[in-house]
């Protein structure tokens, strides 16, 4: 697959219930812009992401995941998050080890007020996944 | 200076007489150690409780046929101990043992722990071969003079955690040119000095040679980062990974014989990991052909993601991998880089918590969008 | 599955520049003549120092297949249960894989493990295949060792159960190419089925030859191999036989489970080995070191490999898979022939042969095996 300027990346977004998901739909009812990359998948707390799920995604060629979940000590379940932060950077450090672009992956605190916010993270997010190209692990066979 | 005991004897000889005694005074009903289970001289981990079995026991035996520490999970997770035991094991036997019990599969009521400084272990290709007999000299003679032979497992050969955490009593063996004559065992904890009060021998105040092990640990050292920059190219960028892993059988073996890796049924050998015919078809659109069975590179990033953080470096794994993938050496600089993360030594303390099952109000904030 | 041999059709393939490239064009018109979508087929991994079996639907990538490669990294019947366990292939797929494998894989299908619809089972001639230690000494020097010892019939490099094979060509699929006894410059395919006479018909290929040269062929190599089992299994009881024997055997054993992780036919995805029937409250191990005096630890080796006997033997297809993961060198699928030949031998069953015989457990006559009984009416 060649870079392609107008390649759109998929971008797997998951998005917490309370805050996250919220923020997305706020900035959709604002009619704020934001680019059509973003695939999101709502789960009711940032710490249901299990690992597997990011390391399933970018296997399955997803050219960026972001997770997104309430700002830390706003957490609708209390403590959610704080896991939530300790599991991204444990295997963010694990792709960056063995050079799996970790730059695909992203964190983000976004609450359900800040509709810009979100707008403005996939925007630089889509951005920054777009420059690195597509992910090669979409064409591989003996993955 | 720690209290420790000398006794006038060859220091297998000297353990030997040591742990009948124990169990002849009724201190300790069972001895878990290595011993020899037939007359091919076969050696396997043994639960001992008649003295003159321990005849055939050799406590220091350098093979890991399983590690320990999952065998000790085994022996104490349906039930604690109730009566006293003594387990002679390494030291990453014994860190893995702790990293288990952190995770509620065993505990550590009624076991006395006795180790030692290790020299690390051969392989299950030289147990096959029957190499081991013939290479013990060589093995003993490296250990005194502080040597690293190569032919032990790379795991080892690149081992800095050998002086045993949570031991009861250590066995001085590495540096030790008088270890035909002496056993000297450090005494470590109230327990351990308390195990030794009828034996004979000479009470003194001492510690391990920390000169001497600070240069071997130099040596260890040297030979780790010499792995560690050798397997960086076979494993830096998705193309370098799947070259490695190419020959993978997906048999699952290092999960298997890892004692970090305890469920059940494996999450890559459960429903959740398998393929259904619309997976399938998802697959073939995307790319054309699928390498099947599937999921080989998912289960090894994911075992990673899974175990990492408590590795202790055994090399269990790539000793038993039947297609000789370099996973020991994976694991452990990949386990050490995300334990460096959270200042954690798998095994060290057992008071401290899993990373991963704590956390900081403030942290990691470089990791943060 | 199978049926009056009268019934199945028979053809021979022209080979213009090599077995493999013959083979991966026959493959490439199936995909063209619409008479199947998909292909597994083994393939070179990219580091090229081993094999694996790929899905392929694109059918340019077929040009990397290699359809008889010097070793079984996975077994085929535990390969295509990993495809078709959860539910059937909705597009037709043809499946190249050695006869042990086709067998395991309709031992599978007998187990509910594998659906067997729109699969073509295509198997060949096996002249055996190399223990993968072996291989990974210098892969491409036993690459070239393993071709030549297959063209000269020679086993002594491969695995020592496929040395007392005498199942090498035994046809249980849908279709078997038959390279023994052909015409030089051709292969016989060669059908068992009525997806077989269908492909057959569908690709346009000249049917009813005769395969009267093959069939020789195959019963004089299966008759010696026959003779060479029975010999190697006599001995092998001698070697092992009685409890102490049996034990010693077992001396190295590490409790790795492999030869049960890679054995197509366990397919338990909770091994009763594994599962909370052996795990014992500490007081239970230390009564019986106790009653001992000392017990291997984790105990029960014996009662492992013994037990997998019983629950498997009845479907063992001796393709030597678990010895090739043993990483002590136990003889695991020298002794499991050995058994399995006895316990298949005692229902007169061959594990695989064919789809409509049912396994030996789940079947029964009123009256039979009185031999076993105790005499006491």
């Amino acid at each position: 697959m060649e870079k392609n300027k107008e390649y759109m990346p998929k971008i797997i977004a998951f998005l917490c219930n309370w805050c996250s998901y919220a923020g997305a739909d706020l900035a959709g009812t604002s009619r704020l812009k934001y680019p059509p990359s973003i695939l999101p998948i709502r789960v009711m707390c940032s710490s249901r992401v299990d690992p597997l799920f990011i390391i399933k995604a970018y296997l399955g060629g997803a050219d960026g995941v972001l997770v997104a979940g309430c700002h830390p000590g706003d957490c609708h379940y209390d403590k959610g998050n704080y896991y939530t932060r300790r599991r991204f950077a444990l295997l963010k450090k694990i792709f960056q080890d063995l050079d799996l672009e970790e730059d695909r992956l992203t964190l983000s605190w976004i609450s359900a007020s800040e509709g810009p916010k979100y707008a403005k993270v996939t925007t630089d997010f889509t951005e920054k996944v777009k420059k690195m190209g597509e992910n090669s692990a979409k064409n591989k066979i003996f993955l | 200076m720690t209290k420790a005991l000398v006794i006038n004897n060859n220091y297998e000889k000297g353990l030997i007489d040591f742990l009948k005694n124990l169990l002849e005074n009724g201190k300790v009903k069972g001895v878990f150690s290595l011993k020899k289970i037939n007359k091919e001289g076969d050696v396997t981990f043994s639960l001992i409780s008649k003295p003159e079995d321990l005849d055939d026991a050799v406590p220091f035996y350098p093979i890991m046929p399983v590690n320990a520490g999952s065998l000790m999970s085994r022996f104490t997770m349906k039930q604690p101990a109730t009566e006293s035991i003594i387990a002679v094991l390494k030291p990453c036997e014994i860190r893995a043992f702790v990293e288990l019990i952190k995770r509620e599969q065993g505990s550590l009521e009624n076991i006395t722990i006795l180790s030692f400084t290790c020299g690390g272990v051969y392989t299950h290709r030289m147990v096959a071969d029957d190499l081991i007999t013939k290479n013990l000299s060589k093995y003993w003679d490296a250990v005194k003079s502080e040597k690293i032979l190569d032919d032990l497992r790379p795991a080892c050969r690149s081992c800095d955690e050998f002086i045993p955490y949570n031991s009861d009593i250590t066995v001085d063996l590495i540096g030790n040119k008088d270890i035909d004559k002496q056993l000297t065992m450090i005494l470590n904890t109230e327990k351990g000095g308390n195990l030794v009060k009828d034996i004979k021998g000479k009470n003194v105040e001492k510690n391990l040679n920390d000169k001497k092990l600070e240069n071997f640990k130099d040596k260890r050292e040297k030979e780790k980062k010499k792995l560690f920059d050798e397997i960086d190219p076979k494993i830096k960028g998705l193309d370098n990974l799947i070259d490695t892993f190419g020959k993978c059988i997906s048999c699952h073996a290092c999960g298997r014989v890892c004692p970090i890796c305890y469920c059940t049924v494996c999450e890559f050998e459960s429903p959740d990991a398998e393929y259904k015919p619309s997976n399938f078809e998802t697959e073939l659109n995307k790319r054309g052909a699928l390498r099947v069975p599937p999921g080989t590179i998912y289960f090894h990033l994911g075992r990673l993601d899974h175990i990492a953080i408590s590795c202790v470096g055994c090399g269990a794994c790539e000793d038993v991998c039947p297609v000789d993938i370099p996973l020991s050496i994976i694991f452990k600089k990949i386990g050490e880089s995300v334990q460096k993360m959270f200042d954690y030594v798998p095994g060290k303390n057992t008071d401290e918590e899993l990373p991963l099952s704590t956390f900081e109000k403030e942290e990691l904030v470089e990791y943060e969008e | 599955m199978s049926q009056p041999e009268e019934k199945n059709k028979s053809t021979v393939i022209s080979v213009k520049k090599d077995l493999n490239t013959a083979i991966i064009d026959f493959l490439k018109e199936g995909i063209d003549k619409q008479v199947f979508d998909d292909v597994i087929i083994p393939m070179r991994v990219p580091a090229k120092d081993s094999f694996a079996y790929v899905l392929v639907r694109n059918k340019s990538i077929l040009n990397d297949g290699f359809f008889l490669p010097p070793v079984m990294p996975v077994q085929g019947g535990r390969m295509v249960s990993s495809v078709t366990r959860l539910g059937k292939k909705d597009k037709k797929t043809a499946i190249i894989m050695r006869p042990c494998e086709t067998r395991a894989t309709i031992e599978l299908a007998k187990l509910g493990q594998t659906n067997l619809d729109n699969l073509i089972l295509i198997s060949m001639d096996c002249p055996g295949v190399m223990p993968i230690s072996d291989f990974l000494k210098d892969t491409n020097k036993q690459l070239k060792n393993f071709e030549d010892s297959a063209n000269n019939l020679d086993d002594k490099i491969m695995r020592p159960v496929c040395q007392i094979c005498d199942k090498s060509s035994m046809i249980s699929g849908d279709l078997h190419i038959g390279t023994l006894g052909a015409k030089k410059g051709s292969f016989y395919l060669i059908s068992n089925s009525e997806k077989g006479n269908e492909l057959i018909e569908k690709m346009g290929l000249k049917q009813n030859e005769n395969i009267n040269s093959w069939k020789e062929k195959v019963k004089k190599i299966s008759e010696e191999k026959k003779k060479k089992r029975i010999n190697k299994n006599k001995e092998l009881k001698k070697k092992i036989g009685g409890l102490d024997n049996l034990t010693d055997a077992f001396g190295k054993c590490i409790n790795c489970h492999n030869c049960m992780s890679v054995c197509p036919v366990c397919f338990c995805r909770l091994c009763y080995f594994e599962s909370d029937k052996v795990k014992q409250p500490s007081d239970d191990y230390l009564s019986r070191a106790k009653s001992k005096g000392s017990i291997r630890f984790l105990p029960d080796t014996m009662l492992f490999h013994i037990g997998r006997m019983e629950h498997m033997s009845l479907s063992c297809v001796s393709c030597g898979a678990c010895e090739d993961v043993c990483p002590v060198d136990i003889p695991i699928a020298q002794i499991f022939t050995m058994i399995a030949d006895e316990t298949q031998g005692l229902f007169d069953y061959v594990s695989g042969r064919s789809l409509d015989e049912p396994i030996p457990f789940v079947a029964y006559k009123e009256e039979e095996l009185t031999d076993m009984e105790d005499s006491n009416d």
